[in-house]
């Protein structure tokens, strides 16, 4: 007998709770991809703390072990909460659901959610989120698209990171745009370096484009 | 890595329908599977006979087919319908005990 229906229906369900709470009280939820160590949480310093103190943003993190994001980010003043997976490759719409308890989301305009750091697993977990965004830094290489095509097919935008390191390591960035474009040619693409600043104005704006 | 939560879900999506056939067993479940879905099939198919090995639900059939793009879905579900002289012995038990959920890796 057909079945026809998505093998992850319960997690689409409740993500589809949450997108619509998110759309009722006017949160642009952003959901952060990558291999650890390519710069979410560096990315979201950097985004926090260019924030005015009236900005109404928080940060849920995932991880698999330790409160050690929440921990760098909560030094903004921003509301902060992690979620730690115990095991878990990725977050899932649930998690972020019991995450989110007690948060009043009324007062929130961007909510950003950082998911652990994998580039295949939370490809396929729907949070709920206006948009994925996936970072690949510049030591990783530029193949990352073609090798992990999954999650670069279903971003809205990618963040190529450490753009302050082109000069030392041998990755090709044109490459690098042309691999991303092949495996989804609408997708954006920003560079930046958060130890030099560079452009770091553009992707403030692309996070709060309405 | 993430395959296990899959097979997980595939699993309670039988027991699902299961519930709403009563007597029948489970032979195969179909699921489409797309090159951008993220999933690896092999390991997919491995977590799958993971958690089904030692259950009423050994020896179900996970038939993993090439979907479209970024597709992960169940596509068919073949089951046997209890008849009068074959208590279904040999077939797939749709009684089995309710699994925990695993983390999802």
């Amino acid at each position: 007998m057909p079945l026809e229906r998505k093998v992850l229906s319960e997690n689409d369900r409740l993500a589809a709770e949450l997108r619509a709470e998110f759309a009722k009280q006017g949160v642009r939820a952003l959901n952060l991809i990558s291999s650890p160590g390519s710069g979410k949480t560096a990315l979201l310093e950097r985004t926090l703390a260019a924030f005015d103190p009236g900005k109404r943003v928080a940060v849920l993190t995932g991880d698999i072990q330790t409160d050690a994001d929440a921990r760098r980010l909560q030094r903004y003043g921003f509301p902060v909460r992690q979620i730690t997976t115990a095991g878990a490759c990725h977050l899932d719409a649930r998690m972020v659901t019991k995450a989110l308890e007690g948060w009043d989301l009324a007062q929130l305009d961007l909510l950003f959610i950082e998911n652990v750091g994998n580039l295949v697993c939370p490809t396929s977990y729907d949070l709920g989120e206006a948009a994925k965004i996936v970072l690949l830094s510049v030591p990783e290489g530029e193949e990352k698209p073609l090798k992990y095509p999954g999650i670069f097919f279903k971003s809205k935008l990618m963040v190529l990171t450490k753009i302050d390191l082109l000069p030392y390591v041998p990755f090709r960035l044109e490459e690098a745009i042309a691999n991303a474009r092949s495996v989804q040619p609408g997708i954006e693409i920003l560079q930046v370096s958060t130890t030099s600043g560079e452009g770091l104005g553009a992707w403030m704006d692309w996070v709060q484009r309405r | 890595m993430h395959e296990l939560g899959i097979a997980n879900s595939i699993l309670e999506a039988v027991q699902t329908e299961l519930r709403l056939h009563p007597g029948a067993s489970a032979v195969k479940i179909g699921v489409n599977v797309g090159p951008l879905a993220g999933v690896e099939r092999d390991s997919l198919a491995f977590c799958f006979e993971a958690i089904t090995q030692g259950t009423p639900f050994a020896g179900l059939v996970l038939d993993l087919r090439e979907g479209a793009a970024d597709e992960l879905q169940l596509s068919y579900l073949e089951l046997e319908e209890p008849t009068h002289d074959d208590d279904h012995h040999r077939a797939v038990g749709a009684q089995g005990p309710e699994r925990e959920r695993s983390p999802g890796c």
